[in-house]
């Protein structure tokens, strides 16, 4: 007999009502319940960051979360950052600045920049790597988003 | 991996050795132990959840008693398996009169893990078990307390097993312990508890502002 | 053909999907209907298979089927070997054992799978898992290489006498000769140890038999799709035009995803057949450690001859190569080692015995580097010892040593990975290791900066390791070019793409040949449908074999595009020219006609054409090189030590390197950015343990230390053009050069920092552990 439970949560903001197991973890919640694929799933153990999205404006991993422990809150995914026709500026900046090779861990790491460069405008280097130390990048080494970083903080703050 | 250690019993060793061999009071002493039956004359059969860090689950084994010579030595052959992998040992225990109505238990053993908690427990593993055998035989200390108290008649002394969370509570606070027993380390550890306050106020400031 | 989009640093044109979640990989892959598969893994090394009851889990609500290598009955057959031994060498001795479907008498690896569980979803199948009862009889593990070698060793095998999988030597000249004559002779013991690719995606298949179409399509993480199809369609009685293989997008791929096959490969695709249901699996982290392969693990007894100037008179080496559980992959990884121990180096003398050994850990294939990082570390470090001995500048001794620029094509005499003899195309070595020391500014910091930071008791050493890296083997790749009625290109190659960026590096090639903007060519790599012909993505081939590949068909849509605009426009072929998406007159530009229109006219619908005309203007061409070619590359690294808490900090990293022509700039420093990070992880932090009864002690991120961006540093890039003779192109491959050097690069530079203690470090990883060890043995010693 398994236990459901109702819930109701607001993703990229579309309210979604849906009937789930409690051991459902959210990151297969996004992917599988809702078809949002862009968020992705690397260890399962909360160490690669590769499942970061925001829960009510925080980054948290999805994949150490529950999808009931969302009830009544508010998700952003990668997928409701920006479109292919409508880039945000931190999207546009890592296409420039080659950030992206093999693009698994960018919505992770997207996402945990997103607040960070809410409260940072203005990051140094070493802010940087610190911030996205949680995310784990095989392809890269890092340095080139770095440098997307830097280049979205230029844009972001010239657009202001 | 190699398990070790001494510990004094407050009662004699003959009472000591009968309530090492009551499979009832040995289930209790390892909260978490669903069952433990004596099968055969020496051989028992137990189901029993165990945690290690990120790993838990459900392992059934099998312990033999060998090469005893009561109430002085034995050799304990374990067997067990589940879905957190596999623990095979061999325990050899010691019980020496200390001649002032003590016993000292000496034990000595080495156990082969395998599978999730090995891979993943590693680090662990060594004081969790060290503390989990610790914390078991402080229980079973008490139960040995509680049980020369009835014979001598010299009054209830009660004897509660420990729930599994009071246990693992245990547990915890005996590995804590164990890293802040040091002084250093006493000082390092109250270091960061300032550290991670003072973070965690910046953070909160942050937050809000 | 005008030179407008190679050599450019383009963004790339993935780019925009992957950066808003619309990518696909193989996970995002939802069919209607669907099932999951889970494993059931041996928790033991090496151990017999009793028997298994399945009885449980097929009770369970919500599983569909059980199977293990019983109920596959006579479809259970072992995986095919994806390499073979080499056809040209004596004495070589190969016994092939490939990795089965699922455990049929004997586990040989934790990990192995013993049964698969398919359910309605992944979280039923994993509790369906549990619900198997196996007996399993637990034998003694074979872990450490050596002494699997020895007689009383338990066998992984147990047709085979010994552990022994293969035995394979190669000379040259005479060393045994010439090690008379030297005045220094510098013999060492040297370990290294397992790493793991450590994709962000892990593996996984989803597979859809549809028996209304008889058609079965496989989407797989892999970077061999139609090495993939092919022995599907062959183990599975299938026409190869039935099955139809996928490599989407796919999360890095480092070497572990190429395979043929893989058990979850071969298992998925034949029980959704079985089923008439698509099925999906997914590995997760924990399997990726232990059911993934994984690489580096040698033990070397290595030698090196020289006078007492410092040049190189010969090398010699015997090594231990641990294999794993079974050896798919042929000898490529012991002769990609062999081919790199005698470095970028003019050397006459070379012995070189391989040992290869059976042990029941997991499976090994090539990681990023390939064998290729142990040659360079052993050269390096006997010479680094040589040139302490000697008395000798580190970037000296290399100088002297390094293969002239007169010298190519330099013939080594032994043979390489793909059986061919190994012969060094083209090169030109002491500019770049002399622009490698000027940008970390060498001498200056070794006579200046260094000794100052010493008298403040700082502790800082400096390392410059030069290297070679064989690229660009074949057999071949294929590719079709073909000029659509909107003017777009399409192009479609057999190669895969996990990351590299073939979608606009390639594009920049058609670009170029065909006068379109390089945003107008749209490309299609890893899907079968669409290409048949062609090995994968491995070797760091794909900006040699692929790229030359797609140049030659491009060049062929190019000569037809002129043979006919020749035609309509009235005009000789040589007055035409192609820009902006048209061809036309180079002298009265409005006499033109676009591609598109041109295309139309290609592939009349009424009509009749001559003979011998082919429809449309499209082309397949395929490029195989005679040899791989060699690319060059010197790193240095300025790094500082705290003896203290044996944290290290890299002050500066150059790279320089030299693969040939170089079509995007900007994408080959995205490659030595990730290739370095990799490498840094092989030398500091990354160490695969495996304890004596074969179980993996550090099977998580926790515990296995992949660097963040806290332990990278900023790497400064620098770039040689030595063109190769070998393609048209004049590529070599770039993709694991920036992995190579730095075991080597770590163990100089650390030995350099801390020179009281005068450290021989003859192993890799280091870890702040390790190098704990390594200096209080020295200080009891001094």
């Amino acid at each position: 007999m398994r236990h459901l439970f109702d819930i109701g949560v607001t993703v990229n903001g579309t309210r979604y009502e849906r009937t789930v197991e409690p051991r459902l973890l959210l990151s297969d919640f996004l992917r599988h319940d809702l078809g949002l694929t862009g968020t992705h799933v690397s260890c399962e153990h909360g160490v690669c960051g590769s499942c970061t999205i925001l829960f009510d404006g925080q980054p948290v991993r999805s994949c150490l979360m529950f999808a009931v422990q969302a009830n009544g809150h508010e998700i952003l995914t990668v997928e409701g950052l920006g479109t292919p026709e409508n880039l945000h500026p931190l999207q546009e900046a890592f296409w420039e600045a080659h950030s992206v090779q093999c693009g698994f861990c960018t919505p992770g790491i997207l996402m945990t920049l997103v607040p960070f460069l809410e409260e940072n405008p203005n990051p140094n280097e070493d802010e940087i790597r610190a911030a996205i130390s949680g995310n784990l990048c095989r392809c890269t080494g890092y340095q080139h988003i770095v440098d997307g970083v830097k280049l979205a903080a230029q844009k972001m703050s010239a657009s202001q | 991996m190699k398990l070790e250690g001494e510990y004094i019993f407050d009662g004699p060793r003959e009472d000591v050795w009968e309530l090492v061999r009551d499979p009832d009071v040995l289930a209790t002493a390892l909260p978490g132990t669903q069952s433990l039956d004596q099968v055969g004359e020496n051989e028992y059969e137990g189901v029993m959840n165990v945690r290690i860090g990120p790993v838990a689950g459900v392992f059934s084994g099998r312990i033999v008693v060998s090469d005893e010579v009561p109430p002085e030595t034995c050799t304990l052959t374990v067997e067990g398996k589940g879905k957190p992998g596999f623990i095979n040992g061999t325990g050899y225990v010691n019980l020496i009169d200390q001649g002032d109505g003590t016993t000292l238990m000496k034990y000595d053993g080495e156990i082969q893990i395998g599978g999730r908690l090995a891979s993943v427990g590693q680090r662990l593993l060594d004081t969790t078990s060290k503390s989990m055998i610790r914390q078991g035989l402080e229980t079973l200390n008490k139960a040995l307390q509680a049980r020369i108290a009835v014979k001598t008649g010299s009054g209830e002394v009660e004897y509660k097993p420990p729930s599994e969370s009071e246990f693992a509570a245990a547990v915890a606070k005996d590995m804590a312990g164990e890293a802040l027993s040091s002084s250093r380390t006493k000082w390092i550890a109250i270091a960061v508890v300032i550290v991670i306050v003072i973070v965690a106020l910046i953070l909160i400031n942050i937050g809000g502002g | 053909m005008t030179k407008k989009y190679i050599g450019k640093r383009i963004k790339r044109s993935e780019d925009p999907r992957l950066l808003t979640g619309e990518a696909l990989f193989v996970d995002d892959v939802e069919i209607h209907g669907m099932l999951h598969a889970a494993f059931l893994r041996s928790d033991y090394a090496h151990a017999y298979l009793r028997s298994v009851d399945v009885s449980a889990a097929q009770a369970r609500e919500g599983v569909v089927a059980v199977f293990t290598a019983e109920t596959m009955g006579d479809d259970w057959q072992p995986g095919p070997p994806l390499v073979s031994p080499p056809p040209t060498v004596e004495d070589v001795i190969f016994h092939s054992r490939t990795q089965v479907p699922l455990v049929k008498d004997k586990v040989r690896h934790v990990g192995e799978p013993i049964a698969i569980v398919i359910a309605e979803n992944r979280y039923i199948a994993e509790d369906a898992v549990d619900d198997i009862m196996v007996d399993l009889e637990p034998l003694d593990a074979v872990v450490d290489i050596e002494k699997a070698m020895q007689p009383d060793s338990p066998l992984v095998h147990d047709d085979l006498d010994s552990n022994l999988a293969a035995h394979i030597e190669q000379e040259k000249g005479d060393y045994a000769a010439i090690r008379e004559g030297a005045d220094l002779i510098i013999k060492r013991r040297i370990v290294i140890d397992r790493g793991a690719a450590v994709a962000m995606e892990n593996r996984g298949v989803v597979a859809q038999w549809d028996a209304k179409s008889q058609r079965l399509t496989v989407w797989d993480t892999t970077q061999a799709p139609i090495a993939i199809r092919n022995g599907l369609a062959a183990r599975l009685d299938l026409s190869e035009h039935q099955v139809r293989v996928i490599a989407p997008f796919i999360g890095g791929a480092f070497g572990p995803k190429m395979m043929m096959f893989y058990p979850e490969e071969m298992l998925i695709p034949w029980v959704s057949i079985k089923l008439d249901r698509p099925v999906k699996w997914i590995e997760d982290r924990y399997e990726n450690f232990y059911a993934t392969t994984q690489e580096r693990r040698q033990v070397h007894d290595a030698e090196m001859a020289l006078t007492l100037d410092g040049r190189i008179l010969g090398v010699s080496d015997v090594f231990l190569h641990d294999s794993g559980a079974y050896d798919p992959y042929g000898l490529t990884l012991p002769l990609n080692t062999q081919c790199h121990m005698m470095g970028p180096y003019d050397v006459a003398n070379y012995y070189s015995e391989s040992k290869v050994v059976f042990t029941n850990k997991t499976i090994v294939t090539p990681v990023r580097g390939a064998g290729r990082p142990q040659g360079i570390f052993i050269v390096e470090r006997l010479l680094d010892l040589a040139a302490k001995e000697l008395g000798i500048d580190p970037v000296e001794i290399r100088k002297r040593n390094l293969i002239p620029p007169d010298a190519f094509p330099y013939e080594h005499k032994i043979i390489d990975q793909a059986f061919a003899p190994l012969i060094f195309d083209s090169g030109n070595y002491k500019p770049v290791l002399e622009k490698a020391a000027d940008m970390i500014g060498y001498d200056q910091f070794v006579k200046d900066e260094q000794p100052r930071l010493r008298a403040e008791g700082r502790h800082v050493g400096i390392g410059i390791v030069p290297f070679i890296e064989t690229t660009g083997v074949g057999p071949y790749e294929g590719a079709r070019v073909t000029v659509e009625a909107s003017g777009k290109i399409n192009v479609a190659t057999g190669v895969g793409t996990q990351g590299q960026g073939h979608f606009t590096s390639f594009a920049q090639i058609v670009a170029d040949q065909l006068g379109v903007d390089v945003r107008d060519v749209h490309l299609v790599t890893g899907d079968t449908a669409e290409f048949h012909w062609g090995t994968g993505t491995f070797a760091s081939r794909g900006s040699v074999v692929a790229a030359n590949a797609i140049n030659a068909s491009a060049k062929l849509v190019r000569e037809k595009i002129l043979a006919l605009a020749s035609k309509v426009l009235e005009s000789p072929e040589d007055e035409l020219e192609l820009a902006d998406g048209v061809i036309r007159v180079a002298d009265i530009p409005r006499i033109s006609i676009s591609l598109g229109e041109l295309a139309m006219l290609a592939n009349p619908l009424r009509g009749a054409v001559e003979p011998g005309t082919e429809p449309g203007l499209e082309a397949t061409a395929y490029f195989g090189p005679q040899y791989g070619a060699i690319a060059f590359g010197t790193h240095a690294m300025i790094v500082e030590v705290d003896p203290q808490t044996m944290m290290i900090e890299i002050k500066r990293y150059v790279a320089v390197e030299d693969c040939g022509t170089v079509i995007n700039p900007l994408i080959v420093d995205g490659q030595i950015h990730g290739g370095v990070s990799l490498g840094i992880g092989n030398s500091y932090y990354e160490k695969l343990v495996f304890d004596e009864n074969g179980q993996l002690l550090n099977a998580s991120l926790m515990d296995y230390l992949i660097p963040t961006a806290a332990e990278v540093p900023r790497i400064e890039i620098g770039h040689e053009e030595t063109r190769s003779p070998l393609n048209p192109l004049g590529s070599k491959g770039v993709g694991e050069a920036g992995a190579i050097p730095v075991p080597a690069l770590f163990a100089q530079a650390m030995e350099n920092a801390l020179p009281e203690y005068d450290l021989e470090i003859l192993e890799a990883p280091l870890s702040p552990n390790r190098l704990f060890e390594l200096l209080r043995e020295k200080e009891r010693e001094l």
